[in-house]
């Protein structure tokens, strides 16, 4: 397995607080990792040095031999980083079809042609299979032309996994794909996270380390901001640096 | 009675050409543009320049101003607003007051302190309901009816609406399709002044032309901004020819507090819905 990714001595700052300390990562090709530590301990702000979104106070990225550290987001996006929220970003006022067409688009900006002006060339024949794809992926076909600010939490969570499906990303984060769903939701997403692993590169950060452990090949775990342990699930969680920051010292002893 | 009616569907057109810009640009971007009126201003006193010092004809100097707008407006926004995304809001307030000043300050400069009168271009009235309306005024309200049909189909049928009405919701989440939204502000920047001046365009022979003309309308704008919700088209549209009317009929029984008026339902608005604003 090659890496696709690689952080090298990646902080970040905010004033005096380090909430990302000289972190060295790297993320191999279709593998699935998975990213857990508690509450703030900098899981967010690497998804958001990697996703562009936070300039880095010093270190370096790179994806697939390419210096990424300064691009924007967009242009990540554009070579295969595709992210979601913590809190479900989808867009309301359109609907469920409208918010998967805007993302296979591939709104090429440097030409803009009359064709490609108005919205309807959705209809063209390479777009609506992407975006059939990626609604029969996440089982939204019944809600296809429902407005997205009417669809559950869940279902919208779905959707936004959709839409970074159908950017067909190389790389594709997930913040707490989890959080806030029922446990019917939970079974939805994990098995649609288990049927898409196999073709795409998959970090996922999750509080519910239960859900993933079964899902993740490798697992990360942060806290105040640097990597106390990484590999396989098993051994990370029997660590005993990880048990005492979860669980606390009593726990152990 | 008839003619109060006309009166405030006149003010509410002027009201929603300027406060769509105001909207779009707090809707997407966050930022409350004080400066904007003073690309309104600027581009009253460039049709000014045509009209009255040049004697070119109306519709030319109009589509000049407009034309001229376009630049200056790309300039403010790319040098100073676009500086400001994700600042707290005060920063932008002030940031945005000391260009409008600046503005004000430039225009006493180069064209004078002084007021300048404009007449109406058309000059012919319609009699509808035994009252007669200047052309001009009807031409008006027709053209902000137009315009937010005109609005509703972009944004509805064109991608560059899609990814406007996308931002809206949620600019980060424009940012993940891979689509560079900075440039997207920039146009909905542009859009709105070159709206603005077009209703500056219109005010301007039904009003006096004074470097102070923008700063008098912002805050009637902002007051259509919030009581339409800011961002939301519709909103802004209906709301402009409510508070319109209100500033009509309060006109004609309470002339003194015609303005405030509009104050005062804007603060029965955020009382009632505090929510979306």
């Amino acid at each position: 397995m090659s890496e696709i990714l690689v952080a090298d001595r990646l902080s970040k700052h905010f004033g005096g607080l380090i909430a990302v300390n000289k972190v060295n990562f790297s993320i191999m090709a279709d593998e699935v990792t998975g990213i857990i530590g508690p509450n703030g301990s900098g899981k967010t702000t690497l998804f958001n040095l990697i996703s562009g979104f936070f300039p880095p106070t010093e270190g370096r990225i790179t994806f697939f031999d390419n210096e990424i550290t300064h691009i924007p987001p967009y242009e990540r996006v554009i070579k295969g980083i595709v992210r979601t929220f913590q809190l479900v970003s989808v867009f309301n006022s359109m609907t469920v079809w409208e918010n998967l067409v805007l993302s296979s688009i591939r709104f090429k900006e440097k030409h803009v042609s009359l064709r490609k002006f108005f919205f309807s060339s959705a209809k063209d024949k390479e777009i609506k299979e992407n975006c059939l794809r990626a609604l029969k992926l996440v089982g939204l076909q019944s809600n296809a032309q429902a407005l997205t600010s009417e669809l559950s939490y869940g279902s919208k969570r779905m959707l936004e996994i959709g839409i970074a499906l159908s950017l067909n990303p190389k790389l594709l984060l997930l913040d707490e794909p989890l959080a806030g769903l029922s446990d019917g939701e939970i079974s939805e997403v994990i098995d649609l996270l288990k049927q898409i692993k196999k073709n795409f590169t998959l970090v996922i950060i999750e509080h519910k380390i239960s859900k993933i452990i079964n899902l993740v090949d490798r697992l990360c775990v942060m806290n105040e901001g640097s990597f106390i342990c990484e590999g396989n699930p098993d051994d990370a969680l029997c660590n005993p640096v990880v048990r005492e920051c979860y669980w606390g010292k009593r726990e152990i002893s | 009675m008839h003619y109060t009616i006309f009166y405030g569907l006149t003010i509410g057109a002027i009201l929603y050409f300027i406060s769509i810009g105001l909207s779009l640009t707090f809707g997407t971007m966050r930022v409350i543009n004080f400066a904007h009126t003073i690309t309104y201003t600027i581009g009253v006193y460039i049709l000014i320049t045509f009209v009255i010092f040049f004697k070119w004809s109306f519709p030319v100097g109009a589509v000049l101003a407009i034309l001229a707008i376009i630049p200056i407006a790309y300039v403010i926004e790319r040098f100073i607003i676009r500086r400001l995304y994700g600042d707290s809001l005060d920063y932008t307030f002030i940031a945005t007051f000391a260009v409008a000043l600046i503005g004000v300050d430039l225009i006493k400069w180069i064209w004078g302190p002084a007021p300048y009168p404009l007449s109406d271009p058309i000059g012919k009235y319609l009699i509808l309901f035994d009252v007669s309306l200047p052309i001009y005024r009807v031409l008006m309200v027709i053209s902000a009816i137009l315009l937010f049909i005109l609005l509703h189909l972009f944004f509805k049928m064109t991608i560059v609406g899609k990814i406007i009405i996308a931002a809206l919701d949620d600019k980060d989440g424009v940012r993940c399709l891979g689509i560079n939204v900075d440039k997207y502000f920039s146009l909905v920047f542009v859009m709105g002044s070159a709206l603005a001046v077009l209703g500056g365009i219109f005010y301007a022979p039904i009003s006096s032309i004074h470097p102070y003309m923008g700063l008098a309308i912002l805050l009637l704008c902002f007051a259509v901004v919030i009581v339409g919700g800011m961002g939301n088209l519709k909103g802004t549209f209906l709301s402009a020819f409510a508070l319109g009317m209100l500033m009509a009929l309060t006109a004609r029984y309470w002339p003194q507090g015609a303005e405030t008026m509009v104050f005062i339902a804007m603060a029965v608005v955020l009382i009632f819905r505090p929510i979306d604003i």
